[in-house]
């Protein structure tokens, strides 16, 4: 069979560079939209993906990790009562006013109060083990870099945390906070920091580890059958910090903007790649009805049409993959909060194939005007 | 199908048309093309139609092919009334019977004079070594197998017209309809497309219609029909018919 499709798409490849970059772009466009989105709510859940606990345990009904109250130390022994449990850690919230050397007005932080043990499960994938250390200094607090701006302060300076004196003793990567900045202190800090009667020494979570090879979520059902210590909600890690990124996205009214541009994306492609498509089979149009003249079946036109719009997006997805690696790379070395699982740009790429494909049966109509009979006139 | 037209009685037309009427309608305007036109072309001949342009010829030739019906009247193809078939039944006997030349080429930018000639044999469900085969034989045949590499952009306006014929003829169809075969093309190459149609309708016993008014094309046809205002009005033998056919007897009644 005479590659009609691919060849034509080769030597007359100017004309179907629009088509190319159109689906190029879309698929460009819809992957950079869910990195940045997922990358940017999925920092409303760096405490959790930052540390290595299974479970979370918290004030019951909590939509978001951030809006944890205090709860009662009772749970953490509920959850070592339980066989899988096989270690058990607080963790401190504290909502924070912070006042720098440098003139930055009021800014709102998030303190987390964590043990600074060097086995500890929180933040210890967010925290080197030397940097870890330094919080056992009283009043040892750690940002992230890309905070020292907003905080107005270098690392070694002192400021103050709702009224009490604080020091900066490092920074780190990979803490950076939505709607506010994190301050990472240790358990000891955090609860001299806290001046809200409330809390009273209470903390706001207890994170568990299990025994290897348990699944989380039995345990966490397990554990959430009773309420004799008191009123506690327990959440696998995964299912919290999705319910957090979730709450944001949706709270922001985000997801609904997402999902509009998404929309916008895909109409505009589809309608150059369309154009594209069907100024082409225009252009060929004399050659094809010259083809049914001699018998070729309308449907084996159209399927050489469809193979057309096939490659276009094919071309145009590898287009997408290419410079999204680059301008991802670029943002990650930029900390420019982006995160891209397989099965989302696998989503997206196929949204983009989809966009080519429905673009095709668009052009595939434009066929009806290779007619023969006008060959002759 | 094909036996019988690969061994045509001579006495039996390849090409019947009775009482085809066939009007078009232009705002309220409706103009007769074809008025009540009655033909028979025989099988094996060159059958020349002309006539000036708007009187009908080009039309009687679409419809004679199956691309248009006819809006009144009978027309049989190797004995096969096309009046009834579907738009699905028309292209499976063109595909099968019928090669096409227009006055345009026609050819696809992107492929080379011999993936010219393949395409439309690699939907007939041949095998590919007797497509690839069948391609370079017809090429050979218009004298083109040095150049059947190259794209039509290399080639000049005879070559693409050869090409043309050759992507009909690979076909190896009964039946050759071609539209002004000559007129885009200069006097040398006109006489060498003239030479080869004449040719295929002598050597392969394919009935040739064709329709022109390029007066070079009257000598070489077996039968030439002048037409005017949607009717025949002579139907003569030209005088000077280079080789007389061996069907040319017959085929004038």
């Amino acid at each position: 069979m005479v590659a009609l499709a691919r060849k034509t798409l080769i030597h007359e490849w100017r004309r179907f560079v629009p088509a190319i970059l159109a689906v190029g772009f879309a698929g460009l466009l819809q992957l950079l939209q869910a990195a940045l989105v997922l990358g940017i709510f999925g920092s409303a859940s760096v405490y959790i993906t930052g540390s290595s606990a299974d479970l979370w345990a918290g004030y019951p009904g909590t939509q978001s990790v951030n809006l944890g109250r205090p709860i009662s130390e009772d749970v953490a022994m509920r959850l070592r009562m339980d066989p899988d449990v096989v270690k058990v850690e607080p963790f401190r919230w504290v909502d924070a006013d912070w006042r720098g050397p440098r003139d930055t007005g009021g800014v709102s932080v998030f303190v987390s109060g964590i043990d600074p043990r060097p086995d500890g499960m929180m933040f210890s994938r967010a925290l080197p083990q030397a940097l870890r250390a330094r919080l056992n200094e009283p009043g040892a607090v750690i940002v992230d870099k890309a905070d020292l701006d907003s905080l107005g302060v270098n690392i070694g300076d002192t400021a103050a945390i709702n009224g009490q004196r604080v020091r900066v003793v490092g920074v780190s990567s990979g803490l950076r906070a939505l709607g506010g900045v994190n301050i990472v202190a240790s358990l000891e800090t955090a609860r001299v920091l806290d001046i809200d009667p409330v809390d009273a020494g209470r903390m706001t979570y207890f994170v568990a580890k299990l025994r290897h090879g348990v699944k989380p979520k039995a345990v966490a059902n397990r554990i959430n059958g009773s309420n004799a210590f008191g009123p506690y909600t327990v959440w696998t890690a995964k299912a919290f910090a999705r319910e957090s990124s979730l709450y944001w996205m949706f709270d922001t009214g985000a997801g609904a903007g997402v999902l509009f541009l998404a929309g916008i994306v895909f109409l505009v492609g589809a309608v150059i790649t369309s154009q594209t498509l069907i100024a082409a089979v225009i252009g060929s149009i004399r050659e094809y009805a010259t083809l049914n003249a001699l018998g070729v079946g309308r449907g084996s036109l159209r399927k050489v049409v469809m193979e057309q719009a096939f490659w276009v997006g094919a071309l145009g997805l590898i287009c997408s993959i290419v410079i999204g690696l680059i301008l991802l790379e670029i943002a990650r070395n930029r900390s420019v909060p982006m995160e891209l699982h397989p099965l989302t740009a696998i989503v997206c790429l196929a949204l983009s194939m989809a966009l080519a494909i429905v673009s095709g049966l668009a052009s595939v109509r434009s066929l009806r005007r290779a007619d023969p009979a006008s060959l002759l006139r | 199908m094909a036996t019988v037209a690969a061994t045509p009685p001579s006495n039996t037309p390849a090409l019947q048309a009775k009482d085809v009427r066939k009007s078009f309608v232009s705002g309220r305007l409706q103009s007769t093309v074809l008025h009540d036109l009655t033909l028979d072309v025989h099988a094996g001949e060159l059958t020349l139609i002309s006539g000036p342009s708007g009187c009908g010829k080009s039309t009687l030739l679409a419809i004679l092919s199956g691309l248009q019906p006819a809006d009144t009247g009978q027309v049989r193809a190797l004995g096969q009334d096309l009046s009834g078939l579907s738009m699905r039944a028309l292209e499976a006997f063109r595909l099968q019977h019928t090669g096409f030349v227009f006055q345009g080429f026609n050819l696809f930018p992107a492929l080379t004079a011999l993936e010219q000639v393949e395409l439309p044999l690699s939907y007939m469900g041949l095998a590919k070594d007797v497509v690839r085969k069948r391609a370079m034989d017809s090429l050979e045949e218009v004298g083109l197998t040095p150049r059947m590499r190259l794209l039509p952009a290399e080639l000049s306006g005879g070559e693409k017209q050869r090409v043309a014929i050759a992507r009909a003829l690979a076909k190896q169809p009964e039946l050759l309809f071609a539209d002004e075969p000559t007129s885009a093309l200069d006097a040398a190459n006109g006489q060498i497309v003239i030479d080869i149609l004449h040719r295929i309708a002598r050597t392969h016993g394919t009935t040739v219609l064709c329709v022109s008014h390029d007066p070079r094309l009257v000598h070489h046809a077996d039968r030439v029909l002048a037409m005017e205002d949607g009717r025949i009005l002579s139907d003569h033998v030209p005088p000077t018919a280079s080789v007389p056919s061996p069907l040319q007897a017959e085929g004038l009644g």
